[in-house]
């Protein structure tokens, strides 16, 4: 039904660069996260699709149709705003309804298909209040249904949940994923939780400066960061400053296989790392144990001070202070203007050609 | 502990109270007390009692009269024009931004920085008799237009450019509370300018409105300098009949009045302006 195809997009405002060099291809169906941190240019380019900023370069093309100079209205897509944009003055019915009086609709059309919208986002029989008498959370349900009512081709979700609380927020994602399966429109939903985004995403795209880092599924983008920025800000992460040299990565004590020579970045994810005999060069010293029931975060330091986090088993104790030894079985190495290199400790070699399955 | 709740209870209303107090004080000074002094004065003659004469002469005379109307017709025309005038100019500067939208304001802001007195006399050089406009139409061989200059138009235009800026910031006050958000939405949905207008921002804004008509109908009802200045000798507006009735006819009965009459006008709108005030606080926005 609906693909998105942006090419050499580029938007400045003034001398801010907000968004530089995308080139991206959302399929027909799919629901894609713009992840990435506060000013990092999601929110311009979800407005580039929207119509709401013109690009200062590139083209937005929907369904092969070149879209770039229309004004929101004229696409075929319907924008959900983070907060504060439903209409105070008119009732849950009346804010579902403008888009429809618009089209110029029977009335007895419209009351149907509002109804049924409400049904779909859960608030049946809530047409006749006003927004002060919604929740945070009804109120962006509303808002959910006033934009799915017209029946976009793709839906636009600027953080839409990030005033709402935890449990709330994960509730209504779950929500969004659904709705959007049930009805097959293309959705792009914009977040800077990497919970969120690898949740409901079918693909990530991670953003940082107004740059693509990488685009890949959840599992991928977790697997197999391709920059260190990826690495560092999805799921937890060891990031450490070493030196290549000698076929070995130096770390703050840690000493692990490595190719290349340099300074370099080593990534190392708590989980890949578990406890084991006291070796030289692979030792730390535990400085509290955060015990989450389902498993075991041990907060430990290296030889110089550097700060490791490793995860482990629920039933393993260590006490502050305590020396203990670690074998690291996965880890990855940034190195300037390299392709990330990855290695695991029963093969020790490089494994970065092999796919993620 | 109740008791201790209790006196602070108290304490805090006693505090309340002398808060309020001096700004009472004054008020009750400088406004409410010559008020009232000049209602006794216009009404209690000692040694002869109690007259209407004075308010039953000034509604029947023609003249008094026609000097309420024009003050009531250039009072209104003027507010509206404000508001409308200064409306788009606001929804523009609420709604756009960048180096063209800081101008517009930096323009719309100047009179607000220049006196009564210097608009006047700036208005009679350019359209005034003999002014920057006629010498344009004359070097074109253009027939002379009629000048505002002495008619009623004269004040209305020195008005509604002095009162410009207040106007503007008082609806930008209102406007800032209409979300862009809120406005993208309907865009997205459809709305053109015109529905966007009427059926999203201005429902948003009516109480606003209300109070801009208000505090400018308070302020232009008792105008002085630019009737004077700007405005025909007969009918004349209000503020300048006083002054002559007062000074020029050393007639201070019929001058004090006139002003409680004026006054008793300006208090009805103020209560129409405290009223929008409190709806407006209530209306959540
Ligand atoms: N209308 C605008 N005018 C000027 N700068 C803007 C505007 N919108 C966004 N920016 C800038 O563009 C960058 C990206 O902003 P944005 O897309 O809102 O980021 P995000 O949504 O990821 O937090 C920021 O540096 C921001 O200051
Ligand atoms: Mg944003």
């Amino acid at each position: 039904m609906a693909q998105v195809r942006l090419s050499g997009i580029a938007k400045a405002f003034g001398k801010v660069t907000a968004l530089d060099a995308m080139d991206l291809v959302i399929e027909d169906g799919e629901l894609v996260c713009l992840l990435g941190p506060s000013g990092s240019g999601k929110s311009t380019l979800l407005r580039l699709i929207g119509g709401f900023e013109t690009p200062s370069e590139g083209t937005i093309a929907i369904d092969g149709v070149d879209v770039t100079r229309l004004p929101p209205e004229r696409r075929p897509t319907a924008m959900v705003f983070q907060s504060h944009a439903l209409w105070s003055h008119m009732t849950v019915h009346g804010n579902i309804a403008f888009g429809l009086k618009l089209r110029r609709l029977p009335r007895a059309e419209i009351r149907e298909r509002v109804e049924r919208v409400l049904d779909l986002v859960g608030l049946s029989g809530y047409g006749a209040r006003l927004p002060s008498q919604l929740s945070g959370g009804q109120q962006q349900r509303v808002a959910l249904a006033r934009s799915l009512v017209i029946e976009p081709k793709i839906l636009l979700l600027d953080e839409p949940f990030a005033s709402l609380d935890q449990h709330l927020r994960e509730r209504l994602r779950d929500e969004v994923r659904d709705i959007q399966q049930r009805l097959g429109i293309t959705a792009v939903f914009v977040t800077h939780g990497q919970d969120e985004a690898l949740a409901i995403s079918d693909r990530i795209v991670v953003l940082a400066d107004g740059r693509m880092q990488q685009v890949g599924r959840p599992g991928e983008i977790y697997a197999e960061p391709k920059t260190a920025f990826v690495a560092g800000f999805i799921g937890a992460m060891n990031m450490l400053d070493g030196t290549l040299a000698d076929g070995e990565i130096a770390a703050g004590g840690l000493k692990l296989p490595a190719e290349g020579s340099g300074p370099a970045r080593l990534a190392i994810r708590p989980e890949d790392i578990a406890l084991s005999e006291p070796e030289e060069g692979r030792m730390v010293t535990v400085r509290r144990m955060i015990d989450f029931g389902s498993h075991v975060v041990v907060d430990s330091t290296l030889a110089d001070g550097t700060h490791l986090r490793v995860q482990t088993d629920k039933a393993v104790r260590v006490e502050a202070g305590e020396r203990v030894g670690i074998r690291v079985e996965r880890w990855t190495v940034f190195a300037e203007g390299e392709e990330p290199r990855r290695y695991r400790s029963d093969t020790v070699r490089s494994f970065r050609d092999v796919r993620y399955a | 502990m109740i008791a201790a709740l209790r006196s602070g209870v108290a304490g805090g209303r006693l505090s309340g109270l002398l808060l309020v107090a001096l700004p009472v004080a004054l008020l009750i000074w400088l406004v409410l007390w010559p008020v009232l002094q000049a209602i006794v004065g216009t009404v209690y003659f000692p040694g002869t009692g109690f007259s209407t004469a004075s308010y039953a002469y000034f509604f029947t005379d023609a003249y008094s009269l026609r000097n309420l109307w024009l003050t009531l017709w250039v009072t209104a025309l003027t507010s509206v024009l404000r508001v409308a005038v200064a409306m788009p100019i606001a929804l523009y500067l609420r709604f756009r931004s960048g180096p063209v939208a800081a101008l517009v304001q930096a323009l719309a802001l100047f009179p607000m920085f220049v006196p009564s007195v210097l608009v006047a006399y700036a208005f009679i050089r350019v359209l005034g008799p003999n002014g920057i406009v006629d010498t344009i139409l004359v070097a074109l061989h253009l027939p002379k237009l009629a000048s505002p200059y002495l008619t009623p138009a004269g004040p209305i235009i020195g008005l509604v450019w002095d009162g410009l800026p207040l106007t503007l910031l008082l609806l930008l006050s209102g406007l800032g509370r209409v979300s862009i958000a809120s406005v993208d939405a309907a865009r997205d949905l459809g709305a053109g300018s015109f529905t966007l207008f009427t059926r999203i921002i201005l429902p948003r804004i009516q109480s606003s409105i209300i109070v801009t008509l208000a505090f400018n109908v308070l302020g232009l009802f008792s105008a002085f300098t630019l009737p004077f200045l700007l405005g025909p000798a007969s009918p004349e507006m209000m503020g300048p009949y006083m002054q002559r009735t007062f000074s020029d006819n050393a007639d201070p009965l019929n001058a004090t009045t006139q002003a409680v009459i004026t006054f008793a006008f300006c208090a009805a709108f103020g209560l129409i302006y405290v009223r929008a005030i409190a709806k407006g606080r209530k209306a959540p926005a």
